[in-house]
């Protein structure tokens, strides 16, 4: 076997194993729509229909719409805290620098389960005014906070300080400079942020079901899995259960499509 | 990189509001928890009796509960590292066209567990694609579906990511002149590998290993859809939600809960000492 046989062949195997493992990662998701629109009938045909999604209760979009605010709160207050942050961890020189960065990821390593747990005691105890809806902005503003935090510290290590000179050289104030000069270039790395929080408060599942019954507020995901624990796998529990799911899809190709992959490298991919 | 090193003081209101929401946020609401799993059952609601019954009753009342979940999120976690470390090592070095598409793909797990949970039930439940198939070879979907090997496949989806990225970020530090080298000198591409990559990738792997069982310690809806009842209620994150707030025994509920935040803590820590990336 020559050598450029082998070549050839390890490249194609290479791909096969990455369509094979694409493909069990893509299977849930995929198994979920044809469970949604795939009919079978008595005379044993099939066919492709949406009648499911009609079927999804009123009660359902609610939730969606809850869930939706919620996650566009989440991500405006993270943005407006995170990107000044990892602006001052970047651009200046901090005393304890790897502390604070260490105190304000904290929460990342806390599974939710038990994070869930501890902020519906202090909402008990400490803040009973966050026993409601509110009580989801702020769980899942401080829990995804560093998704903002780490894609902005990227963003802004990535950004050549000539620009920032150059403006202020040219008689730009600071203010001015950072409008003008800094946020158009790390735009697109801040957008990296904002689409990985959307679609992780989107979709959150564990502090949902253990602040769901406290603060009385049932978000989408909830809904979908007290609908499989009651009607199982009927056509319109998976209905639900892909409507959160394509809406995080297509954020997340839309992203994809405007700035490709290179503003999420090294926060979530390689 | 630091331009102004005299204005230090300019930090203070950048940086304040983030400090400040993860103490109000995530500190205080941890020395809670703590504070309440030294309390016996719900009376740190009116009159708390403290007491360290929780901690001595725990590991003999969920003995299996910590079995269980050990179990499972330690063999999804290796697992991902068997299936992981083919798939980083070949997007890396082998793959230059639709990398990207495979690195988007990698997204769609974080989605969350609770979709993963679903598919695979439909999958595999009676009437479902599958279990005709299972049917014809005279397997019963139900053993197949309410078993540990189907949660364990879940948890493993669910963590691939994780394992994919930590083992790549180790990949990428690799000097290929140390593999290069070894090649000159004469070893096949096999033990190059095994001599050379796979050794210097090792923090990858066990930074990959242990990220994955974090993550898995605290997911709820795949052994509880996947597992089955008898194993699959019998996990901690499903105990922590049950105890504390079904059963009203917040006191046990919470040392459970403090618990899974201390071994998560020391397997991250392990984690963060090896890793060389930014996030997990």
């Amino acid at each position: 076997m020559g050598r450029g046989m082998y070549e050839r062949l390890s490249s194609i195997l290479s791909y096969l194993y990455l369509i094979l493992v694409c493909t069990a990662i893509l299977l849930p998701l995929s198994i979920t729509l044809y469970r949604a629109i795939v009919v079978y009938n008595p005379d044993g045909s099939i066919t492709i229909s949406f009648q499911s999604y009609t079927m999804i209760s009123e009660a359902f979009w609610d939730k969606v719409l809850v869930n939706v605010s919620i996650s566009l709160l989440t991500v405006a207050i993270d943005v407006a805290i995170a990107v000044p942050a990892a602006y001052a961890l970047v651009k200046y020189e901090l005393k304890a620098k790897r502390l604070i960065f260490t105190y304000l990821n904290g929460v990342w390593y806390v599974p939710g389960i038990s994070y869930g747990l501890a902020l519906v005691l202090s909402y008990y105890f400490v803040y009973k005014f966050l026993l409601g809806f509110w009580g989801f902005v702020v769980a899942y503003s401080t829990g995804f906070m560093l998704l903002a935090l780490l894609t902005a510290i990227v963003a802004f290590r990535n950004l050549d300080p000539v620009y920032e000179e150059a403006a202020r050289c040219l008689g730009a104030g600071r203010l001015k400079t950072f409008f003008k000069v800094t946020l158009p270039l790390v735009g697109p790395g801040i957008t990296a942020g904002v689409v990985l929080i959307l679609v992780l408060s989107l979709n959150e599942f564990i502090t949902a079901l253990l602040l769901s019954g406290p603060t009385r507020v049932k978000t989408a995901p909830l809904q979908v899995f007290s609908d499989i624990r009651h009607a199982g796998i009927q056509p319109f529990v998976a209905a639900e259960a892909t409507v959160l799911q394509l809406v995080s899809l297509a954020i997340v190709i839309l992203y994809l499509k405007f700035f490709g992959t290179k503003y999420l490298r090294g926060a979530i991919m390689i | 990189m630091t331009t102004s090193v005299g204005r230090r003081w300019a930090t203070l209101p950048l940086i304040t509001p983030a400090i400040a929401l993860q103490s109000l946020f995530f500190f205080l609401p941890l020395i809670m928890i703590l504070i309440v799993s030294f309390t016996y059952r719900d009376t740190f609601f009116f009159s708390p009796v403290y007491t360290l019954d929780n901690y001595v009753k725990m590991f003999r009342i969920y003995r299996i509960d910590f079995q269980n979940t050990f179990f499972l999120a330690g063999m999804a976690g290796l697992i991902d590292i068997i299936i992981g470390y083919p798939f980083a090592y070949i997007l890396l070095r082998k793959v230059t066209r639709f990398a990207d598409v495979f690195r988007a793909i990698l997204i769609i797990p974080l989605f969350g567990e609770l979709y993963i949970a679903y598919g695979l039930l439909y999958l595999i439940l009676p009437g479902g694609p599958v279990s005709r198939l299972l049917d014809t070879l005279g397997i019963s979907p139900l053993d197949v579906l309410y078993s540990a090997p189907m949660a364990i496949f879940g948890m493993s989806l669910y963590t691939l990511p994780f394992v994919v990225y930590n083992i790549g970020i180790s990949l990428q530090g690799i000097d290929r002149s140390y593999e290069e080298a070894a090649r000159c000198l004469g070893a096949s591409r096999l033990k190059t590998f095994l001599r050379v990559t796979l050794p210097l990738s090792l923090p990858g792997i066990i930074t990959g290993w242990l990220t994955s069982f974090g993550w898995n310690l605290g997911t709820l809806a795949i052994p509880v859809l996947l597992g089955g009842p008898i194993l699959g209620t019998r996990v901690l994150s499903n105990q922590i939600w049950t105890t504390s707030l079904v059963t009203s025994d917040f006191g046990m509920g919470a040392a459970i809960g403090v618990m899974v935040v201390a071994i998560t803590m020391v397997v991250f820590y392990v984690v963060v000492k090896f890793s060389r990336g930014v996030l997990i």
